[in-house]
C-alpha cells in the first residue's frame, strides 16, 4: 500500500514535468537540420517596450532573409548574471551569431570572450562593451549626435535662441556606459546656451518610482528649475509624470529618451513637447541583417558600408556599424508611430 | 521493508525527480547532457551550492539567516576595493572571505547575545550589509583582476572546473560534519529541542556564534568565487541569492523549524533547481519559463513531501 503511494507520487511528478514539457514544447525552437543561421539577440531586459519593439524588427528581418533562426531572450529582471548565463549556454550551443546589448559591459564582456573562445561570433547592439569582447557594434546612433540633439530639443522648446533657466538631468545609473557618454556629449552642447544652466544630474537606478521622487524633489529645491532631462526609457516617463502631478506641466518642460506610446500621453497634454528616440524596431532590424552579413561572410573588418534589406546602405565607422537616424517626436508626428 | 524505508526517506524522493529531470533533458536534447557542457554549466550553481550547506545548519538548529546574500555582495565590495587599492590579490581574497566571517560573527552574536530572533537580525543585516556595499562603492563596478585569480572562476584541471572541485570539498566537509562530529550532533539537538539540549550541556550561545559564523565565512569565498567567474565586484551582484539558497535547502527537505534535514538533501536540492532552470534556459530560451517551472517542481515537491511525511508518521 505504501509502495503503491511512493509509485503514485512519482507518477504525478513525472507525469507534471512531462505536461510541463509538451505545454512549452509547442513554441520550442526546434534545432533546424539545413543550413540555417541561428541569430541570438539578447536584451538588457526582456519585457521593456523599447527591447519589446526593437525585437519586433529584428523578427522582420529574420522573416525576409528566410535562412535564420531567430532566438530572442534575455533577463526579465535586468540581471546581468543572468544574462551572462544565457551568453554561455548559446555559446554550449554552438549558435552561429550572438547580438548582446549588455546591461553589465564587463559581466556579459567575460561571457562574451569565451563564446568567441568558442567560435562564435559575437556583436553588441543598442550598448557596447569592450571591443575585444566582439566584432562590431549595430550603434542606433552616435553618441554625440543624441547628446546635441537633446539639448537642441530643450532649448527650441524653451522657445528663444538664448533659452535661460536651470536645467537638470536624470540618467539610468552613473555607471551606465551609453548615458555616461551621451551626458558628455550633452555638456559639450550646452556650451553653445551660456545661459543654460545644468545643476544636477542624478541616477534613477532604471526604477521609474526613483525617478518620480528624484524629479520632485528636484523642484521642491529648485522652484525655478526650467527643464529636466529623463535619459532612460524608465527616467523620462517618471520624470514627466512628477511634473505633470505638481501641475507645473508647461512651467518645467521635461524631454528625454522613451518610445513613443510611453510619452504619448505626456505629449498631448503638454508636459512633454519633444521626445528624443530613433527608430527601435529598425534598430533590430539591422541588427539581425548584420549578424547575417558577419555569418554568411558578406560583412567583414573594414567594410564602409553594408547594404540592410529595406534600410538599403549604412554606414560603418570602423567596427560601429550606423543606424544614424534620430527621430524627434512632437504632438504633430507622434501619432504616425506605434512601437 | 529496507525499500519501503528507503522510498520514505525525502532524498530518495528527490533523486526520482532529479532522475526524471535529467532523463527528461537527455531524452529532449542530448547535446545538454555532454560531459563537457554540464561541466562548464555547473559553475552557474556554485555559488548557491556552497552558500546553501552553511545555511542548512543554520536552519536545522532553528535558524535562518537571510543575509548571506548581502554578506557575499559585501564581501565582494570589500575584495575589489582592497585590490584596487593595490593590495595583493590574495591578501584581497582573504580580507574579502574576512569581511563575510564579521558579517556572519555580528548575526551570531545579536541573535546569541542579544537574544534576538535570527530573522529580525538577519533581515535588518540582509539591509544593511547590501547598503554598507552600496555605500562604500558608490555602486561602482570594480573589474580588471589577474587572470590567474579569474582562473578560480574560470579555469579547469582536466575540464572539472576549479570552482566546482572547491564547492565538492565543500560538501564534503560539511556532509561528514553533520554525520561524523559532536558539532553536527549538536545542531540537530538544538534544532530539536533547544531547552533540552542546553540542559544536556550543549553550549548553545557558542554554537549559534559558531553557525552564523561560519555562514558568513562561507558567503564571503563565494563573493569571492563570483567575482573570479563574471570578473566584476559589484554591490547589487546575485540580488535575492538568499531566497533562492533557503529554497535549495527546503526543497532538499530540511524542516524550517530544525531538526530535521541533511546534506545529502541540500545538494540534490540545489542540483535539481540548478538543472531544471539551466535546462529550460538551453531549451526553450525563454527567461519567463525558469521561473514558472521551478515553481511548479517546488509546489509537487513540497506536497510530495507532506505526503510522504505523514506516511512516515
Amino acid at each position: 500500500m505504501k509502495i503503491l503511494t511512493q509509485v503514485l507520487i512519482t507518477a504525478i511528478m513525472a507525469t507534471v514535468m512531462a505536461f510541463t514539457a509538451t505545454a512549452v514544447a509547442t513554441g520550442a525552437v526546434e534545432p533546424s537540420p539545413s543550413k540555417r543561421i541561428t541569430i541570438c539577440l539578447l536584451p538588457k531586459k526582456k519585457g521593456l517596450p523599447y527591447f519589446t519593439t526593437c525585437s519586433k524588427g529584428a523578427q522582420q528581418a529574420a522573416d525576409e532573409l528566410g535562412d535564420v533562426e531567430l532566438i530572442y531572450d534575455g533577463p526579465t529582471d535586468g540581471s546581468p548574471e543572468k544574462a551572462a548565463s544565457m551568453v554561455d549556454r548559446w555559446a554550449l550551443r554552438g549558435v552561429d551569431v550572438i547580438a548582446v546589448s549588455p546591461n553589465d559591459p564587463e559581466v556579459l564582456g567575460q561571457a562574451m570572450k569565451k563564446a568567441r573562445e568558442k567560435g562564435i561570433r559575437v556583436i553588441t547592439w543598442d550598448a557596447d562593451a569592450a571591443p575585444a569582447t566582439r566584432e562590431f557594434m549595430v550603434n542606433q546612433a552616435t553618441a554625440r549626435e543624441i547628446g546635441h540633439a537633446l539639448v537642441d530639443a530643450m532649448a527650441k522648446d524653451l522657445g528663444s535662441d538664448q533659452p535661460e533657466g536651470k536645467v537638470a538631468i536624470i540618467t539610468a545609473t552613473l555607471t551606465a556606459a551609453n548615458q555616461n557618454e551621451w551626458i558628455k556629449y550633452m555638456k559639450e552642447r550646452l556650451e553653445k546656451y551660456p545661459k543654460l544652466t545644468l545643476i544636477a544630474t542624478k541616477p534613477s537606478n532604471e526604477d521609474q518610482r526613483l525617478a518620480f521622487q528624484i524629479a520632485q524633489d528636484l523642484m521642491k529645491a529648485h522652484p525655478d528649475l526650467k527643464g529636466i532631462f529623463g535619459i532612460s526609457s524608465v527616467a523620462f516617463p517618471g520624470a514627466a509624470e512628477a511634473v505633470k502631478q505638481a501641475g507645473n506641466s508647461g512651467k518645467v518642460l521635461v524631454t528625454g529618451l522613451a518610445t513613443p506610446n510611453d510619452m504619448k500621453a505626456y505629449v498631448k497634454d503638454g508636459t512633454v513637447k519633444s521626445v528624443v528616440l530613433w527608430n527601435t524596431v529598425d534598430l533590430g532590424y539591422l541588427t539581425v541583417h548584420a549578424a547575417h552579413a558577419l555569418a554568411t561572410g558578406t560583412l567583414k573588418p573594414g567594410q564602409t558600408s553594408f547594404t540592410a534589406g529595406r534600410l538599403g546602405e549604412r554606414k560603418i565607422e570602423g567596427d560601429q556599424i550606423l543606424l544614424g537616424q534620430i527621430l524627434v517626436f512632437t504632438k504633430d508626428n507622434i501619432d504616425q508611430f506605434d512601437f | 521493508m529496507k525499500l519501503l524505508s528507503l522510498a520514505r526517506r525525502w532524498e530518495t524522493v528527490l533523486a526520482a525527480v532529479l532522475a526524471i529531470v535529467l532523463g527528461t533533458a537527455a531524452w529532449l536534447d542530448p547535446a545538454f547532457m555532454a560531459l563537457s557542457t554540464q561541466l562548464e554549466l555547473s559553475t552557474h550553481a556554485v555559488e548557491l551550492l556552497i552558500v546553501a550547506l552553511p545555511m542548512t545548519f543554520v536552519i536545522l538548529s532553528g535558524g535562518i539567516d537571510l543575509s548571506v546574500g548581502s554578506s557575499l555582495a559585501l564581501a565582494a565590495v570589500i575584495f575589489g576595493l582592497s585590490y584596487e587599492a593595490g593590495a595583493p590579490v590574495w591578501a584581497a581574497s582573504v580580507l574579502g572571505v574576512l569581511t563575510g566571517s564579521l558579517c556572519g560573527i555580528v548575526n551570531g552574536a545579536f541573535i546569541a547575545g542579544a537574544r534576538v530572533h535570527p530573522l529580525i537580525v538577519t533581515l535588518a543585516t540582509l539591509a544593511a550589509y547590501r547598503g554598507l556595499a552600496e555605500g562604500i562603492s558608490l555602486g561602482r563596478p570594480i573589474s580588471g583582476f589577474p587572470d590567474r585569480f579569474l582562473a578560480i572562476g574560470e579555469g579547469s584541471v582536466g575540464g572539472v572546473p576549479y570552482s566546482l572541485l572547491i564547492a565538492v570539498a565543500a560538501v564534503l566537509a560539511f556532509a561528514l560534519t553533520s554525520t561524523r562530529t559532536v558539532f553536527g550532533r549538536r545542531v540537530y539537538a538544538i534544532g530539536s529541542n533547544e531547552i533540552a539540549a542546553r540542559y544536556a550541556g550543549v553550549p548553545i550561545a557558542r554554537m549559534k556564534l559558531w553557525l552564523y559564523g561560519i555562514a558568513g565565512t562561507v558567503a564571503g569565498l563565494a563573493g569571492i568565487i563570483h567575482v573570479a567567474r563574471r570578473n566584476t565586484a559589484k554591490a547589487d551582484v546575485l540580488p535575492q541569492v538568499e531566497l533562492d539558497v533557503i529554497t535549495a535547502v527546503v526543497l532538499g527537505g530540511t524542516s524550517i523549524f530544525g531538526g530535521r534535514g541533511s546534506v545529502v538533501g541540500t545538494v540534490l536540492g540545489v542540483l535539481v533547481i540548478h538543472e531544471v532552470r539551466e535546462f529550460v534556459g538551453w531549451r526553450w530560451q525563454r527567461d519567463e519559463l525558469i521561473l514558472v517551472v521551478v515553481g511548479s517542481i517546488l509546489i509537487v515537491s513540497v506536497l510530495a513531501h507532506n505526503l510522504v511525511a505523514r506516511r512516515a508518521r
